[in-house]
């Protein structure tokens, strides 16, 4: 099963209600129909990182970018994921999106 | 890299054609009236090439790995818009007063952010053509000034309703090879000792407003571009001689200018907004972060001075063992050091956009600009209390140089032994200078009036956040933390505390 670890940065004080998002996500894509392990475990081998700054200064980014893009990661910064603005209502379906791109890709 | 002499004698290449004082100017260089701002200009230039603060003054241009003059530089880590705030508080120190070039910085910075947004959106390339610009800018040097109030008109009124079209600058024409263009810029900063002049609209535009959402970059000389200088206080001083001018090295504040666009020719290689209207408040806003943060660097640099000066000012007098007027120091000392903190964390907390640009923490960059509207007023205040009466009754230079009235007025203003009576007159002129004149309101209007700060602090605050904060802790809404902690329902737990009260089960009642 495609697995999905998440990471979340300290939370000092997140323009974002990271726990919904997560929420969010998961419901859509349960809705869809799509089986996606999540965990929070550092130590477990995933498919991707979903990396959740609540905000733009992205305190987590720069810890994964220092090691390389592997695994591959997808960064939520406030209202931005990865380079694209994108308002906090939107942000679960954004990722939806992504994570069926990356699932179309890594299928091929 | 220009030096500081080197940027003087490339304005001498520039054919302007400036107004003041009613007459048309022929040589900014070599008139009095002008060259305490081109001095201060050129401090930017001159720092870059003294070992000791090149580490701030210079960066490495992310397009060519070149060593540049940070004003010409777009930010591109954490480190960059921290060194950005630390140069402006070193000139602010070094000067005095405004040393200009920051709005160009801004302006490039903004509009480099912009453009690569514009282009994702609507498929343009503005973000190339802008690249291209700023090789030449970092090239050659270049100061640009950066032009984005309008004149305005009417304030109720759209820029397309305004009964005088030339309120706001627009596109009058739209040819193959570029944009005719007409208006007006005003309180432009720096505007007639600058090689190049960038725009950017002074609003959000809405689609109405199309010929309005406009930006583009000209040399300064450009043929159909006007200047008009403005009047700042006490500036005819700086014709009376020398010591009554306060600060007649480095000027009062930069030196702004209005800005008249008659009909001027820009290639389509120089224009990078024309028409996107739904890409205006993000070029306002990001221009706005930007130019907001650096005020907790400059002004903080120059309250540097006013401190140091007061300091002296009140050993001069005798007075700095006084208990008030530690107190005041201190006060002034705690002021500017919190506006330097804001500045910092708008740095410090600053981000990354689609472009690679850094930008700043603009709720932050904000708060910061909203205090400098505030503390500089009351440190300036505070600096003209310790620095008492005579800052607004000293006699005029004049008087002290004539032989029937220079010995009295010598022994008038003579302080403690050790400190001559001319130099104390000279930091008084500097004080009076300093927290008298147009450097007060410039704090006030400059990058924006306070309620375009707060209008950004309300929107950018999260409030419904903080009420969902309140919730939780008032018992509103549920603190699943607290629940965890106790190990049980919150409303359980409540029921077996008021039970315990009611049977006396509590040591304490």
């Amino acid at each position: 099963m495609f697995s999905i670890g998440i990471r979340y940065c300290g939370g000092c004080n997140p323009q974002i209600d990271r726990s919904r998002i997560i929420r969010n996500l998961k419901n859509g894509l349960k809705k869809i129909g799509l089986s996606v392990n999540f965990n929070a475990d550092k130590k477990r081998d995933v498919d991707i990182l979903l990396l959740i700054n609540g905000c733009m200064h992205a305190c987590l980014e720069e810890e994964y970018r220092r090691e390389g893009n592997n695994p591959p990661f997808i960064s939520v910064k406030g209202e931005m994921v990865n380079d694209h603005y994108i308002e906090e209502k939107s942000i679960p379906e954004f990722l939806i999106n992504k994570i069926m791109d990356l699932l179309n890709s890594s299928s091929k | 890299m220009m030096n500081g002499k080197e940027y003087i004698d490339s304005l001498r290449n520039l054919n302007l054609e400036i107004y003041f004082f009613g007459q048309k100017i022929k040589s900014i260089v070599d008139e009095p009236m002008f060259q305490p701002h081109i001095h201060t200009a050129a401090m930017t230039y001159e720092l870059a090439h003294d070992p000791e603060y090149e580490q701030i003054m210079t960066a490495s241009s992310h397009l060519t790995g070149e060593r540049i003059n940070r004003f010409t530089h777009i930010h591109h880590s954490i480190d960059d818009l921290v060194k950005k705030v630390r140069m402006m508080r070193l000139l602010g120190q070094k000067t005095g007063t405004c040393f200009q070039r920051c709005v160009g910085l801004d302006g490039l910075n903004a509009v480099y952010v912009t453009t690569y947004d514009i282009d994702q959106k609507h498929g343009t390339n503005y973000h190339e053509r802008f690249k291209n610009y700023l090789l030449e800018v970092q090239k050659n040097d270049l100061m640009p000034s950066g032009a984005m109030t309008d004149a305005r008109g009417d304030r109720s009124l759209r820029p397309s309703k305004q009964q005088h079209p030339d309120a706001y600058l627009h596109i009058k024409e739209r040819l193959k090879d570029g944009i005719i263009v007409s208006g007006m810029k005003a309180h432009i900063t720096g505007a007639i000792n600058s090689h190049e002049i960038i725009t950017m609209p002074t609003r959000t535009m809405g689609e109405e407003d199309k010929d309005f959402a406009l930006s583009f970059a000209i040399p300064a000389d450009a043929k159909g571009v006007t200047y008009i200088f403005s009047r700042q206080t006490n500036d005819t001083r700086r014709l009376d001689g020398v010591l009554d001018g306060g600060n007649p090295k480095y000027g009062i504040v930069g030196g702004e200018a209005i800005i008249v666009f008659k009909d001027v020719f820009v290639p389509w290689e120089r224009v990078f907004m024309a028409g996107e209207y739904d890409f205006t408040n993000e070029l306002v806003e990001t221009f706005a972060g930007y130019h907001r943060s650096n005020y907790g660097g400059c002004k903080v640099g120059l309250a540097d001075v006013v401190i140091g000066g007061s300091n002296w000012i009140a050993e001069a007098h005798g007075i700095n063992g006084a208990s008030h007027i530690i107190d005041k120091l201190t006060e002034m000392i705690a002021m500017a050091e919190t506006c330097w903190s804001c500045t910092l964390a708008c740095s410090y907390e600053g981000h990354q956009t689609p472009s690679g640009a850094y930008h700043i923490h603009p709720l932050l960059a904000n708060v910061t600009k909203l205090n400098i509207t505030r503390m500089v007023y009351e440190w300036m205040r505070l600096a003209q209390d310790v620095a008492g009466g005579k800052i607004i009754t000293l006699p005029s230079e004049k008087d002290l140089e004539n032989p029937e009235t220079m010995e009295i007025l010598t022994e008038c203003f003579a302080g403690k032994e050790g400190f001559p009576p001319m130099d104390i007159i000279k930091m008084l002129r500097l004080i009076e200078n300093m927290s008298v004149g147009a450097g007060l309101p410039e704090a006030m209007h400059g990058a924006g009036s306070p309620a375009a700060q707060k209008i950004m602090i309300a929107r950018r605050s999260g409030v419904d956040r903080k009420m969902d904060l309140a919730k939780i802790i008032s018992g509103i809404s549920k603190d699943t933390y607290f629940e965890d902690i106790i190990g049980k329902d919150e409303d359980a737990h409540w029921n077996e505390v008021k039970k315990k009260i009611k049977e006396k089960k509590v040591q304490l009642y």
